[in-house]
């Protein structure tokens, strides 16, 4: 199964080390599909708890806290860190 | 919290247009744009912006230009040179003086129409609250979310539309909050993030994204097209990459949860 990923907001920067894309096992969930992106990230690097999580243009929490979800193939997870700055 | 209910727009005065003002808004009047009720309902109506650095500044200049009646900003301290960046209300005529009442001087500038007030600090919880209650619209670009969540805390007390604006780097985003219908702020971020004293930014990004959180207020204000109640608009410039967001309302959040709305 494919997931389409994309990290936006304040950690744009840490996308461009991920993906486009993951490949899971069939029945795989949210929770897989996150821990298998935080193992994608250079050591040290983490995304921020606060980030939003969007599955399939859903509004699912925060990484700190999100309701888990199963995947579909062809579906689009967005992980949108905080932005503060005014 | 049963009693807090959502303002509506209709609540605002209409007062009639001049020759002259119908002469100055001319082009922003018609099919697509704005009714002459629309643009009434903007002279009756006050917005507040804090601050009007990057983004509140642009989305100042856009509603005293787009002939809102009455602009209050908000924005402490004096004017550096790195603020030159993106803060297109001052100058190097600025440079070292209070932003507040110099930002509120150039405004005036360009609208005789509207009345520009200054404030030269960042409201704490009992003066945003006081400002909420005079404003039929809330414009939130701080620095930080102590801030932010202040100001969504004012205005769900008061059932005023609340537009949050954030930028960092070349990325902007927007979150636009009808209380008691919509999720607020502190639905979004239970958490408070960190703040982050040092942001990096980019002047482009901080104009694009003040120019549509005031598109949104004057959506709001006039009644004009349709505000994106509930949903978070994030600008990804650097990816050249937009994404919107529904967002979940908490029913358990300790701002919003419980609170009603008229509609």
């Amino acid at each position: 199964m494919k997931l389409r990923i994309a990290v936006t907001g304040r950690s744009y920067h840490q996308a461009d080390v991920l993906p486009g894309e993951l490949t899971l096992a069939e029945g795989a969930t949210l929770v897989d599909a996150i821990r298998q992106i935080a193992g994608l990230l250079p050591d040290q690097q983490t995304l921020p708890p606060a980030c939003l999580v969007s599955l399939a243009g859903r509004h699912l929490g925060t990484l700190g806290s999100y309701e888990n979800a199963k995947l579909h193939d062809g579906d689009e997870l967005v992980l949108i860190a905080p932005v503060a700055g005014g | 919290m049963e009693d807090r209910v959502s303002r509506e727009h209709s609540a605002i005065d209409v007062p009639d247009l001049t020759n002259e003002e119908l002469q100055r808004y001319d082009r922003q009047i018609g099919p697509g744009v704005l009714s002459v009720e629309g643009q009434r309902r903007l002279k009756g109506a006050t917005a507040l912006v804090t601050r009007v650095g990057g983004m509140g500044g642009p989305a100042a200049q856009s509603l005293v230009m787009a002939g809102v009646g009455r602009v209050i900003i908000a924005h402490g301290g004096e004017m550096i040179s790195a603020d030159l960046n993106r803060q297109v209300l001052g100058s190097e005529e600025v440079l070292g003086k209070p932003r507040a009442e110099h930002f509120a001087a150039y405004l005036r500038t360009m609208n005789r129409f509207v009345t520009v007030e200054a404030i030269d600090h960042e409201p704490d919880d009992r003066e945003a609250a006081e400002l909420a209650n005079r404003c039929d619209v809330i414009l939130a670009c701080p620095p930080n979310f102590t801030e932010r969540l202040r100001l969504n805390r004012a205005a769900v007390e008061s059932g005023t539309p609340f537009i949050d604006a954030a930028q960092w780097g070349m990325t902007g985003s927007l979150i636009v909050v009808r209380p008691g219908e919509t999720a607020c702020l502190q639905c979004v971020y239970p958490e408070e993030p960190p703040f982050e004293e040092f942001f990096p930014v980019l002047g482009a990004i901080s104009m694009a994204t003040g120019a549509l959180a005031a598109l949104e207020a004057i959506k709001i204000l006039s009644g004009a097209g349709t505000p994106q109640y509930g949903k978070m608009l994030m600008v990804d410039g650097f990816h050249g990459r937009t994404t919107s967001l529904e967002l979940r309302r908490d029913p358990n959040c300790p701002c919003c949860g419980g609170m009603v709305s008229t509609k």
